[in-house]
């Protein structure tokens, strides 16, 4: 294994710069302004997102394994070694990690409570995700996934909606459970196997027998499945979500939600290839029920961001869909559908608190006409068709691609839970429309509609104007969704042959322990 | 279940009959009397007298200059083929004479009054004979056209004479506003009742003008509107158009469907409730909304004072058009009260009951009618 | 590719990509980032870029002819075994649809001018004309089924969205939406197509993919469950954009989009739906008998169905429309029974015409601002380019006259009758029905007293008028077009005997449509037998009220069903749950209002308390 030179300190980098940001923020003179706090937190992120394209660019897309590694022992006793290293499957998404939180700094305002606490939990969230996509150690990953879980516990919690108590606390039950289920998954391997290393590349199962790979893997799935959120440990989410404000459900949906299916893949289908295979068609089920139910419950809301939420439900259900089916192609997908559903639930959620913001609500049997030119929402409206066009997977945007790969990828190994999926990719198309038509479409208004022209056509609407400043982020989201959906090489290219070492290896490992070859 | 706070909707209160029909036959103005409401008027009119100079000179070229034309391409040029011109044109930085047409294809559709009726009269029909004779003569496409479709070219004739009217008519309004706005800057105009009583003296001052349209072909002139039909200003022209574009207007596409099945729009086209008394200002700017042209070619000329005003407003210049908007009906009610005051059947201080009840008739069928529009507008 | 080729078919490529890029170009009006100027430069930009295309594509066409049939081919994305490619097949019949795309489009522009002079949102609409115009040269160039799906897509997207235009109109708001999904359920089903096909055969080349189909087919490597499937499957597709039933009522309700919207989507969008069609058959005959025979009686459905629901509507732009679905049901049928020359020249015939009416039916709406047949009447000779569109318009669809129409129908009754006498029969049936239809619309509009709304009624303005004489004129050539593209051999290739049968059924369609009372003002007839089929008829045989309740309720019941279990079962779950922990909870929403820095404080002793725990373990393991 290469020692960390000095050119590879790269992904140290990544860690550092959000740390020693959000400390710096944390230690900042009090009395500071938000407005201050936030462009210090941009400036830091910007420094991030800079250094994420550092890595982008040493990275060698070519080369199968892990890359630009940097290994120390921490602490040898228990086998928690500071080892880091990036592929395809992790680098898009400490990409997104870092231009999301940006978006998410870019859109905070109005904090006028601790504001300092506020953008340091932020960069604290954005280092901790980025130390678990790159920790190489079972352990590390489980440190910075628990680190993520408090700054977003607080973020809710202290700036978030009426109800965020409920909410927040039921985020931090249901994803301390799933951190127990995690943990306890490692440490079981660890105990079962009577091994103290904790590091990533060995492959420990083989050594267990299928009855103790199925209970461990069965620990994982419904961590990770938790924290995704597969139906029915999703519970919390839609709360999570309503109570948030909108850069930490940008966050949340966007960089958090990838956590699981991060882990899903690499933890669930790399550590245990063999108890993959055999649960592999109960998880394709699995990932067709979330996403039929994640999109019919969605039809049903009038609320738009739980509606935005289930939708997140269904759409992630893809991705347990392409793990499920492991094939090369479905699991570039599931790579695809892990960053292209981060762009596009951002922007999403980002352009819902907008209208939340000017409105005053997210009421769809409330919100009428926000296209009108004048006095309405009218770019806000068109951003939004954007959005749930390439939600529901149109041609030309990033949603299509990422699901016809997942679908392609998968049809071959589970045809019915395929064709499950497609349908919930039907359905997409039917509440997001109903969401564009309701609140967008029609005469502008804000109150429930009498039903008497008289009445409704005489209210005149008053909403506070746009400035260029809010829809700016959300033009580049949007811009990112539609360059993506057209030249998804750029994407495909980074991930390809991590993810099609990944299924080769997996299947090859299931196959020889099945005894097939 | 979120709250909708109270400052994002506003509503004011509308008048009823009674409380209409006692402002018309009490002399008070419909609309308030406030500081703000005169300065809206006033100045949302002066930006509405030189777009009607615009469009009313644009009216006479087209029907005098491009009469029977079948490819009028520069018809909104005014005869002024320049570079620069044209090229204004083609940015369109120019006012949209589409509206003009537009209030024309109104008036001409609805065909109501005296003009209406004469253009189905044999003396008509025997002029558009002689100018199809005369122009037949010059143009061959019009020669072949005219015997397969008889009734083509006489048409196209009613529809000038009612383009040349509108012209007409415009170019006294235009006059009016302008001159208002100088009144009002002169200071002999301060107030709401003065400015629907200056509005009425020059309405009963034109009442009479003639209206008449002759074409000239091959340097011979024709009379299409001549004298001998004595048609006049107020009740020939003005009458049908208040019925036409305050009142009756055409449906929107932008906010009814013309499906026959869903019967969204009456039969009778005198139950129409579209014009601009009646219009609602909040989707001007949006899609299928013409008079949305119509306070786009105000926004360009309007007065500085006002424009500050409506900065100082809601969004802004953000939601500037729609403020002109619902200035601009404001003014319309004013227009539309000059005009009953001046055709009031008596002078309202009468003391014989006979004329009192003639009056309140007459004010009674008008309140009704404007009950159902708008007045919202009136009172803040 | 090689390097000689001309550089014109080098580029065709461009070809759709003038039409997105007139989308672009009207961006800065539509946004109304310019807000003192008009938003005209936007058409004028357009109609620039739309003539470049017409004008690239006749070079093309000529260069074909010389050097003959060629294909372009660019890698787009390829991972593993997955190859996904643009591939464009510049044969004649492809180029010959293309400009038949990019012509109407070009017309159809100039005729927006003038039916949308009064409208402010003009930009925005020749913004989703080019998006449109460029969707659709794309999808009949195309020469592969991944790239004809993707732009099959972004037609569902386009339509929607001109549909929407008016998005302030109460009845829009759901007219657009199901467009849409009507649209999505056949693209959603297509799309299971593709993928499976991806998955099956590899190469998504048509060409490829036909011989794929015939070796599959032949050595039984697809199932005959999955063979059904994968037909029906890509078959839906085309279904939806051909306005075919049991997905045909969108085609109803976008008409309340923007008329000049309604004449591409009548003419020119149905026709591309149908070239996906032919280019799908080869792929789906060997495979799936079955999903042949469902096009012949979706077709046969349609085309008798749609002719009888035309008869029975109010509304003008409804009366055509319907048309349309009959008409592509006549086209099925040819695609159904593997004669793509007969249905090119059925496309090309009704494409025209029928763009050509609709044109009439703007020009009627605009002057009389009325859609309802029964307050129009008597506008006699006065709308002289109006009603030559509408008897042109109409003699083309119709084989009532030697126009477009009369000589396919010929071609066609020619290869029905011997093996499919029934088909010939539906054939003729539908131009009964057709030319009733078309009679009946014409006396509606033109015959009788004027009455109110018809009184003033002076000619469409130049800019619709235009186009319309120019449309006009094309359509009275259409048969010399015809006998170009299809000289061997040659359209008058059937007995005499026939074309006098597809006469006299256009006759008879005549005195139908003579004897057929004039539709009064809402009114109903007396005789329940009658009244019943009127109101059968009327309201397209209830197709509304059939897709509310199996489609629209089913669902919506099981979204509230699902809401209910998220709502009761998995939250009452969790919350009891939760009710255990209360006091941790109660004691988290106190520390909420405490000091900020415990919580600082909280974080680190909870990090160092996962360090202990890991030292325990560690104890425990060792």
């Amino acid at each position: 294994m290469v020692q960390g030179g000095p050119e590879l300190m790269l992904l140290s980098g990544l860690l550092l710069i959000p740390f020693v940001g959000s400390l710096v923020l944390l230690l900042w003179p009090a009395g500071a302004s938000p407005q201050r706090l936030r462009l210090v937190t941009i400036v830091i992120l910007l420094v991030q997102l800079a250094l994420s394209l550092v890595v982008v660019w040493a990275f060698d897309p070519a080369a199968a394994g892990m890359q630009l590694q940097e290994q120390h022992s921490w602490v040898p006793g228990i086998g928690l070694d500071y080892a880091l290293g990036v592929d395809g499957l992790s680098l898009p998404l400490v990409l997104i990690n870092a231009a999301l939180t940006l978006v998410a700094a870019v859109i905070t305002r109005d904090i006028d409570r601790r504001p300092r606490i506020y953008f340091a939990m932020l960069l604290l969230i954005s280092g901790a995700v980025n130390g678990a996509f790159l920790a190489e150690n079972l352990l590390l990953f489980f440190l910075f996934y628990e680190l993520e879980l408090i700054p977003l516990w607080l973020l809710i919690s202290v700036w978030g909606g009426v109800d965020r108590a409920y909410a927040a606390t039921k985020f931090l039950i249901f994803t301390a459970i799933s951190g127990m289920l995690i943990l306890g998954a490692f440490l079981g391997l660890s105990l079962l196997t009577g091994s103290v290393d904790f590091s990533l590349t060995p492959v420990l199962s083989d050594r267990l027998a299928m009855g103790g790979q199925l209970l461990l893997l069965g620990a994982l799935l419904i961590g990770f499945g938790i924290k995704i959120p597969l139906v029915p440990f999703h519970n919390w989410l839609p709360d999570a979500h309503t109570q948030a404000s909108t850069p930490v459900s940008v966050m949340l949906a966007g960089v958090l939600l990838k956590l699981g299916t991060y882990g899903l893949l690499r933890f669930g289908l790399q550590l245990f290839p063999e108890a993959w295979a055999r649960l592999a068609p109960g998880l394709a089920i699995w990932a067709a029920i979330s996403v039929l139910y994640g999109s019919l419950a969605a039809i049903a809301q009038t609320d738009m961001k739980r509606m935005v939420a289930f939708s997140s439900v269904g759409h992630m259900g893809y991705v347990l869909l392409a793990a499920a089916a492991n094939t090369p192609v479905a699991l570039l997908g599931a790579v695809f559908q892990m960053v292209s559903h981060g762009l596009i639930s951002a922007l999403l959620f980002l352009l819902v608190g907008i209208v939340y913001r000017k409105t005053g609500t997210r009421d769809l049997q409330v919100l009428h006409g926000l296209l009108n030119p004048e006095k309405g929402l009218p770019l806000t409206g068109s951003l939004m068709i954007v959005a749930v066009m390439a939600s529901a997977g149109l041609p030309g945007m990033a949603g299509f691609i990422s699901e016809f790969l997942v679908f392609r990828g998968s049809i071959g190994i589970f045809p019915v839970a395929t064709l499950l999926s497609m349908v919930g990719s039907g359905l997409t198309a039917v509440y997001f429309l109903l969401l564009v038509n309701r609140a967008f479409f029609g005469r502008l208004a804000v109150t429930p509609p009498t039903g008497d022209p008289q009445v409704d056509g005489r209210l005149d609407v008053r909403l506070a104007p746009v400035a260029p400043r809010e829809t700016l982020p959300a033009i580049a989201l949007a811009a990112a969704v539609v360059l993506l959906g057209l030249v998804p090489a750029s994407l495909g290219h980074l991930s390809e042959v991590a993810t099609t070492a990944m299924a080769t290896v997996a299947s090859t490992v299931a196959a020889i322990s099945s005894g097939v070859l | 279940m979120p709250v909708i706070s109270a400052e994002l909707v506003h509503a004011d209160p509308s008048l009823g009959v009674e409380e209409l029909q006692r402002r018309l036959l009490t002399g008070q103005t419909l609309l308030s009397d406030t500081p703000d409401h005169l300065l809206e008027v006033v100045a949302v009119l002066e930006s509405y007298g030189e777009v009607l100079d615009a469009y009313s000179i644009n009216l006479i070229y087209q029907a005098e200059k491009q009469f029977l034309n079948p490819v009028p391409i520069f018809k909104y040029l005014d005869g002024d083929l320049s570079l620069a011109k044209i090229w204004r044109h083609l940015n369109h930085d120019r006012i949209n004479f589409e509206y003009a047409e537009y209030c024309q294809k109104a008036m001409f559709w609805h065909g109501t009054g005296g003009m209406d009726a004469y253009l189905d009269s044999p003396e008509f029909a025997a002029n558009c004979r002689a100018i199809i004779a005369a122009k037949s003569r010059r143009d061959p496409l019009l020669a072949l056209l005219n015997p397969l479709f008889p009734a083509f070219l006489p048409e196209l004739i009613r529809s000038a004479a009612t383009t040349h009217a509108l012209g007409q008519f415009w170019r006294v309004m235009s006059d009016l506003f302008l001159d208002l706005a100088r009144a009002e800057r002169a200071g002999s105009v301060r107030t709401i009742p003065q400015v629907v009583a200056f509005m009425k003296d020059a309405l009963v001052a034109a009442a009479a003008n003639p209206i008449r349209y002759g074409v000239a072909i091959a340097g011979q002139h024709f009379w299409v509107l001549p004298p001998e039909a004595n048609l006049t200003f107020l009740v020939d022209v003005a009458v049908p158009y208040v019925e036409a574009v305050f009142l009756r207007g055409m449906p929107f596409l932008g906010t009814v469907s013309f499906n026959a099945q869903a019967q969204q729009i009456s039969p009778d086209q005198a139950q129409f409730a579209y014009g601009a008394l009646y219009a609602d200002p909040l989707p001007s700017m949006g899609a299928g909304i013409p008079p949305s042209l119509l306070m786009q070619d105000m926004y360009r000329h309007l007065p500085e004072s006002l424009h500050q005003w409506y900065r100082d407003r809601t969004r802004g210049e953000g939601d500037v058009r729609v403020k002109i908007c619902m200035s601009f009906q404001k003014a319309m009610f004013c227009v539309t009260n000059a005009a009953i005051n001046g055709t009031m059947p008596h002078p309202l201080e009468t003391s014989d009951p006979a004329q009192q009840a003639a009056n309140r008739a007459y004010a009674q069928a008008w309140a009704t009618r404007l009950a159902a529009g708008r007045t919202d507008c009136l009172a803040s | 590719m090689s390097a000689a080729l001309p550089l014109p078919l080098q580029f065709t490529w461009l070809i759709p990509v003038y039409g997105f890029s007139g989308m672009l170009l009207s961006l800065p009006w539509a946004s109304g980032w310019i807000k003192r100027n008009g938003p005209r430069p936007a058409a004028y930009l357009n109609l620039l870029v739309t003539l470049l295309a017409v004008i690239h594509g006749s070079l093309v066409i000529r260069d074909v002819f010389a050097i003959g049939p060629q294909h372009l081919d660019f890698a787009w994305f390829k991972a593993a075994d997955l190859d996904l490619r643009l591939g464009f097949d510049l044969s004649l019949t492809n180029l010959a649809a293309l400009e038949l795309v990019t012509t109407m489009s070009l017309i159809c522009q100039v005729y927006a001018l003038g039916y949308l002079d009064k409208e402010w949102s003009l930009a925005r609409f020749y913004a989703l004309i080019g998006f449109f115009e460029g969707a659709m040269s794309g999808v009949v160039l195309s020469s592969n089924v991944f790239l004809s799906y993707f732009l099959l897509e972004m037609l569902t997207l386009s339509t929607y969205l001109l549909v929407g235009f008016w998005y302030a109109q109460p009845l829009v708001v759901t007219a657009a939406r199901d467009a849409f999904l009507t649209k999505r359920v056949g693209d959603v089903l297509l799309l299971m197509g593709v993928v499976a096909l991806a998955a099956w055969a590899g190469s998504l080349e048509f060409n490829d993919l036909y011989v794929w189909a015939a070796e599959a087919a032949n050595q039984g490597r697809v199932g005959p469950l999955a063979g059904t499937l994968l037909g029906l499957g890509l078959i839906a597709g085309p279904m939806g954009k051909c306005a075919q039933f049991p997905m045909h009522l969108w085609l109803d309700e976008a008409m309340e989009g923007p008329n000049p919207a309604s004449i591409l989507r009548n003419s020119v969008v149905v026709t591309c739906g149908a070239i996906v069609l032919l280019k799908l058959m080869p792929v789906v005959a060997p495979l799936s008998p079955l999903a042949t025979q469902v096009l012949l009686v979706v077709g046969t459905i349609s085309a008798l169905g749609g002719g009888l629901v035309a008869l029975a509507q109010v509304d003008i732009k409804r009366a055509f429309s319907y048309g349309t679905t009959s008409y592509l049901g006549l086209v099925f049928i040819a695609i159904g029974l593997q004669q793509p020359g007969i249905a090119l020249l059925l496309l090309l015939a009704h494409g025209l015409a029928r763009a050509l009416q609709f044109m009439g039916v703007g020009s009627i709406i605009a002057t009389t601002n009325c859609q309802d047949l029964t307050e129009l009447g008597g506008i006699g000779t006065r709308m002289p380019a109006t009603l030559l569109a509408f008897m042109v318009g109409g003699a083309g669809v119709t084989a009532l006259v030697p126009l477009g129409g009369f000589w396919c129908f010929g071609l066609m009754l020619n290869v029905l009758l011997p093996a499919h006498p029934q088909l010939a029969a539906v054939f003729l049936l539908t131009n009964l029905l057709t030319t009733a239809n078309v009679i009946r619309v014409l006396r509606s509009v033109f015959g009788g007293a004027p009455l109110p709304k018809t009184r003033r009624t002076p000619e469409c303005n130049w800019l619709m008028a235009l186009p319309m004489v120019s449309l006009t004129v094309l359509v009275l050539l259409v048969p010399l077009i015809m006998q170009r593209i299809d000289p061997v051999p040659g359209i008058a290739a059937f007995p005499p005997a026939l074309g006098l049968a597809v006469l006299l059924s256009g006759c008879a369609g005549v005195l139908v449509g003579c004897l057929l009372p004039k539709d009064e003002f809402w009114s109903r007839s007396r005789q329940p037998v009658v009244r019943v089929l009127q109101d059968l008829l009327a309201y397209d045989f209830y197709t509304p009220e059939l897709y509310r309740r199996i489609i629209v309720m089913p669902v919506a019941s099981i979204a509230r069903f699902v809401l209910w279990v998220d709502r009761t079962l998995v939250k009452g779950l969790v919350d009891g749950v939760g009710r255990l922990s209360l006091s941790t909870a109660e004691g988290l929403k106190l520390t909420i209002s405490g000091q900020l820095q415990s919580y600082v404080l909280t974080l680190i002793v909870g990090i160092l308390m996962l360090l202990a725990a890991f030292q325990w373990f560690r104890g425990g393991l060792s």
